[in-house]
């Protein structure tokens, strides 16, 4: 579904992607984590054709998203950390921007906006950014594109909201779709995504299945001091210390992401190691 | 279906720039209306007798096109100013020939359509108040001498001014030249992401004087000193005493050069502008 190959990027002089190298298919909802300013959203909107990269090759559905052919655009959905509505009804978005995506489902979008508890007859003017931003989400899965691509798209939503997001989002995902979510807030993913991909330094640092990760690494709380100190990453909690070590006898454990993306980032060799043994 | 155009999605996409904008297009008109009859009132005021005569009619209509045409032109592609607008309008699912075609339809043609029946509008009206004024006026103070005469409404597509021997529309270069500069504007609503309409202008003044100093200290060192007459089939040798000689160029050159000058700006800077939203990123 999406290939790319040495991907090189940069604004003016500052290089964001040197040589970036992926593969992403249908059927999955990536988590793509990475610190501010490593490249989440840049990715994104090269994945959406709205930047070209310098080098290299993108290749989305089949087309060059640096076209932006119609077919293309129809097929693609992206819900951006800042985005715009116009001062118009809801009503509106399904008379005049819905017919440009053939798949787009009217009953879809209704019950979306009804498990968000947004007002049907309200104007996007009059909403909140969290209303505005759910209008914009359940959209976004109504139109049934191919690909959806969503960056932040926990900012600026309250507890109850993010909840109903991760519901929505799990309900959504079909074997023909993909679904990419670019955060930093990794806990807001946890149980949704099914693999996760971590950019650092413009580079992939760490992309692999929930299930694999599962497999190769260990999370929980430990309180033997020679288990911590060889912990692939620990940090002290008030019931003990949290750490991620290897799976080495098969257990099974709630992967906690926020532990993982901690490990990866301060020990991203070792840890990449496990999982290349 | 076609990746380029296709009838039905520009007909969406057309009715969607609508949707999005008819308030603030409708109030724009009331504006723009409000403001011509209040300036055609103040004429009457300041000169009854002599109230909307056939300059300020024509001059209004002209003077208004190039400001307001151009000010809106420059706003056309304005959602490329912002990241938000302009993910939004480039992931609108049509073409980059389909999104100018339509911008070039509102910018150009509707607006141009809708301009001058407001215009004709509030002339129409107001040619009327006017004369009602002037009769009074003339009734009071000159009824016994000169004749009145009523103003009429004018039309501001037909002039007839005498260049040489031929006889020209005026307005229609008018006219012409309008296309040509509110094209500029357009374009540079794709270029420039803040102040559009002013660094626009700067262009255009800097690129009007560099032709001035191009044509005037390069051009003018290698030909001789002399002018064009008759368009640009006849060139006069200027010398001291004796009779001008003349260079004569073949007539297909003046009439390429003239056909150029007053028809291909516009469409050059409407394709120039579709490849330059082709290209851009945000």
């Amino acid at each position: 579904m999406i290939s790319i190959h040495d991907l090189h990027f940069s604004y003016k002089k500052k290089k964001v992607f040197t040589g970036l190298s992926l593969q992403l298919k249908t059927g999955h909802i990536y988590g793509l984590l990475g610190k501010n300013g490593t490249g989440k959203s840049t990715l994104l909107r090269s994945i959406a054709g709205l930047l070209f990269p310098d080098k290299g090759k993108v290749e989305v559905l089949g087309y060059d998203p640096a076209k932006r052919e119609p077919d293309f655009l129809s097929d693609v959905f992206m819900v951006p950390e800042e985005f715009y509505f116009p001062n118009v009804p809801l009503s509106y978005l399904i008379k005049h921007h819905a017919p440009f995506y053939p798949r787009f489902s009217e009953s879809q979008f209704n019950k979306y906006i009804q498990e968000f508890e947004i007002p049907s007859d309200s104007t996007l003017q009059n909403m909140s950014y969290g209303q505005k931003k759910k209008v914009l989400i359940s959209f976004g899965l109504a139109t049934n594109s191919s690909l959806l691509l969503l960056d932040e798209p926990t900012n600026g939503l309250d507890i109850m909201s993010k909840s109903q997001f991760r519901k929505v989002m799990a309900g959504a995902l079909d074997e023909k779709k993909c679904v990419i979510i670019s955060t930093h807030q990794v806990k807001d993913l946890e149980n949704l995504i099914d693999r996760i991909t971590i950019i650092d330094e413009g580079a992939i640092l760490f992309d692999q299945d929930i299930e694999h990760i599962a497999g190769k690494l260990s999370f929980r709380i430990s309180h033997d001091s020679e288990e911590i100190k060889h912990a692939l990453y620990s940090e002290s909690s008030l019931k003990g210390s949290a750490i991620v070590t290897t799976n080495t006898f098969g257990e099974e454990s709630k992967i906690d992401l926020e532990l993982l993306y901690k490990a990866i980032v301060t020990n991203g060799p070792k840890v990449q190691s496990v999982f290349n043994a | 279906m076609n990746q380029i155009f296709s009838l039905n999605r520009w007909l969406l996409l057309t009715r969607k720039h609508w949707s999005e904008n008819r308030k603030k297009y409708t109030l724009g008109l009331m504006a723009l209306t409000g403001i011509m009859i209040v300036w055609f009132i103040f004429n009457i005021i300041m000169e009854p007798y002599n109230a909307m005569d056939e300059s300020i009619q024509y001059g209004t209509y002209y003077i208004g096109l190039f400001i307001v045409g151009c000010l809106y032109g420059s706003t056309l592609f304005s959602e490329l100013s912002s990241r938000p607008k302009g993910i939004n309008y480039l992931s609108v699912p049509a073409s980059h020939f389909e999104k100018t075609l339509s911008a070039l339809l509102y910018g150009v043609v509707i607006f141009f359509l809708c301009y001058t029946l407001i215009f004709y509008v509030a002339d129409f009206i107001m040619v009327k108040i006017a004369n009602a004024v002037s009769y009074a006026y003339w009734e009071k103070h000159y009824s016994d001498g000169q004749a009145f005469s009523p103003r009429k409404i004018v039309n501001v597509f037909w002039g007839n001014e005498r260049a040489g021997r031929v006889n020209i529309n005026i307005f229609f270069l008018f006219l012409l030249s309008y296309f040509a500069i509110q094209s500029a504007f357009i374009l540079g609503s794709v270029y420039f992401v803040k102040f559009s309409f002013i660094k626009t202008a700067l262009v255009l003044i800097a690129a009007f004087l560099f032709i001035i100093m191009f044509t005037g200290k390069v051009l003018g060192s290698f030909v001789p000193i002399g002018g064009f007459s008759n368009g640009f089939s006849t060139y006069h040798l200027y010398s001291d005493g004796d009779m001008d000689k003349i260079i004569r160029l073949p007539e297909w050159i003046n009439s390429i050069v003239l056909f150029l000058l007053k028809y291909a700006f516009a469409p050059i800077f409407w394709v120039v502008t579709y490849f330059r939203l082709k290209e851009k990123e945000i």
